[in-house]
């Protein structure tokens, strides 16, 4: 799903972000990112959403060479990936129905099925009902559930998630981690980057650990993985 | 690599994607029409910047059309005079004012013999008693030529002159069209400053747009980051700054149209009591259905322009970080 090949990325300042990072996330798999801040996590996610670009080396997500990637093919790209961020970027004068429902009106979806859809996915996050709620009258556990409502709405094959449990005490980060095992039970690709150790180690998933821009203790390329595509 | 190209497809089937293409056209202008709504003293006053910038070109596209009209009945007061040879007979001239009926350049012939013309002489130059004292009439027959609508410019004028001049009872022609000449180059210097000050308007007009689109797109910064995040397309992030822009032209140009018809309407009383005085009863005309039509189609295209460039040079500008 994700294939990182000696990517190399140096930012325009010289400042070097990420050096000969190799590694294979396989599609349905479930894994941790994780390191000090300035390690290169937000680095690597701006890689795979392809907010930056690599300068060495060969980045692919979910079957797609970014380098061949032309710029007007880019927000397709970015439908096939669920983000959620730590300061969860909802747009506060809106409802929370017209935030989870954004990713369904830029595809074009009838506005039955946005309306059927957007109900699902709060359903999920547990706010069902809150659709009408501006998210500034929801608490801090709730908007983060507004923005993975959103991730998941349009049933992304890749989700993303930037510090989801950032701003959150351990009883919620908890919830928030199991819903992630849900939605990775249903066949999605999961990586989160964080660097809560203790959550961490209380679920035993694979854990890619960033430092200074090279990756530690992960698995060399594998020649099945290579074989199989992605 | 067929993976690569279906990057750009949609999940949805092709006639859900057509529906859908134009639903989404008409949900973005009537947003766009609200979001002006939810504005109102800001959206206002941008109208009324373009509206006035607006009324300007098309005050002086009204004053051209109504300076023309007035042109227009000078025009065909362009008149050929054409002297017969002395000692033509009475039936020679009238062969030759037949000839001159069936030129199609033609409009009109008034044929002046030579009593008549002695006798409008004497009445209109003073010298009527001093002619009484001449044994012969000096003065030969006028045949006065007035062109068809094509042949009553100055040089349409002279060309029928000299074709005129070539029959055989014409001692010789005169046009006296120094005076609409030089109308004829005010007019067009005047026509051409319209021209420049309307251009450098326009140019105002799309500028205006651009400069308040331009805000739009920085105030809604964080939105459109977070729409570029989840996966929309730079023509759809475009579009409702797109549809502002067409509405503020459209609404300009009305208010232009306003403006216009309240200054012909002010002006008009005062024109009429002028125009009044020379015995005419030539009202100022406003502009017609049509060219409000047209003036509406420009302006909306204008606000599409300043707002294309506008959103060009600065929404590519936002990309999320």
């Amino acid at each position: 799903m994700i294939r990182f090949e000696q990517v190399s990325k140096v930012y325009s300042g010289g400042q070097k972000a990420l050096s000969d990072v190799n590694f294979h996330l396989k599609r349905g798999e479930m894994a941790f990112l994780t390191g000090h801040s300035g390690a290169g996590k937000s680095t690597l996610l701006k890689l795979i959403t392809v907010i930056e670009r690599a300068n060495v080396g060969k980045v692919s997500i979910n079957g797609h060479d970014i380098a061949k990637l032309r710029r007007s093919q880019v927000p397709y790209l970015r439908r096939d990936i669920g983000m959620i961020f730590q300061n969860h970027h909802l747009l506060m004068e809106k409802s929370v129905f017209d935030n989870v429902a954004l990713p369904l009106i830029i595809e074009g979806f009838s506005h039955g099925e946005i309306r059927k859809r957007v109900a699902g996915a709060l359903d999920m996050v547990g706010l069902y009902g809150k659709e009408r709620h501006s998210p500034i009258m929801l608490s801090g556990g709730e908007q983060q559930r507004v923005g993975i409502a959103r991730a998941i709405v349009n049933k992304p094959p890749l989700l993303l998630a930037d510090e989801p449990t950032g701003n959150l005490d351990p009883k919620l980060s908890m919830d928030i981690l199991r819903l992630f095992e849900t939605f990775n039970d249903s066949g999605t690709t999961v990586l989160i980057a964080t660097h809560d150790l203790g959550l961490i180690a209380r679920m035993k998933y694979r854990t890619l650990t960033l430092k200074q821009g090279r990756v530690l203790g992960a698995q060399e390329l594998d020649q099945t993985d290579t074989l199989s595509g992605y | 690599m067929n993976k690569q190209s279906q990057l750009t497809r949609s999940k949805l089937p092709i006639s859900g994607q057509i529906v859908m293409f134009f639903i989404r056209h008409i949900q973005h202008a009537m947003a766009s029409l609200g979001e002006l709504w939810r504005n109102p003293i800001s959206s206002f006053m941008t109208m009324a910047v373009l509206g006035v910038s607006l009324s300007l070109p098309a005050a002086l596209q009204v004053l051209v059309k109504n300076a023309e009209t007035i042109t227009q009945s000078w025009n065909s007061a362009a008149e050929i005079s054409l002297f017969v040879d002395e000692g033509r007979s009475e039936k020679s001239i009238q062969s030759l004012i037949a000839r001159l009926k069936v030129y199609p350049e033609v409009a009109e012939i008034h044929y002046i013999n030579r009593d008549q013309a002695l006798e409008e002489f004497q009445r209109l130059s003073g010298f009527g008693e001093a002619l009484s004292y001449l044994d012969v009439n000096p003065l030969p027959a006028v045949v006065m030529v007035t062109p068809s609508l094509k042949y009553s410019s100055p040089t349409g004028a002279r060309e029928l002159l000299n074709k005129l001049e070539q029959e055989a009872e014409v001692s010789f022609g005169r046009l006296d069209i120094e005076w609409l000449e030089r109308l004829q180059a005010v007019v067009r210097l005047l026509e051409r400053t319209v021209m420049a000050i309307a251009a450098l308007l326009v140019l105002a007009v799309v500028l205006v747009i651009g400069n308040t689109i331009r805000l739009a797109i920085m105030n809604r910064r964080t939105e459109i980051e977070v729409m570029k995040l989840v996966g929309a397309t730079e023509a759809f992030i475009q579009r409702p700054f797109l549809y502002t822009g067409i509405w503020f032209g459209i609404i300009g140009g009305v208010l232009a149209w306003v403006i216009i018809n309240l200054l012909v309407w002010y002006l008009d009383s005062a024109l009429a009591e002028l125009l009044g005085l020379y015995g005419s009863e030539l009202h100022m005309e406003s502009l017609t259905l049509a060219e409000l039509g047209q003036l509406v189609l420009l302006a909306s295209f204008l606000g599409w322009l300043g707002s294309y460039l506008s959103v060009r040079q600065h929404l590519r500008a936002i990309e999320p970080s």
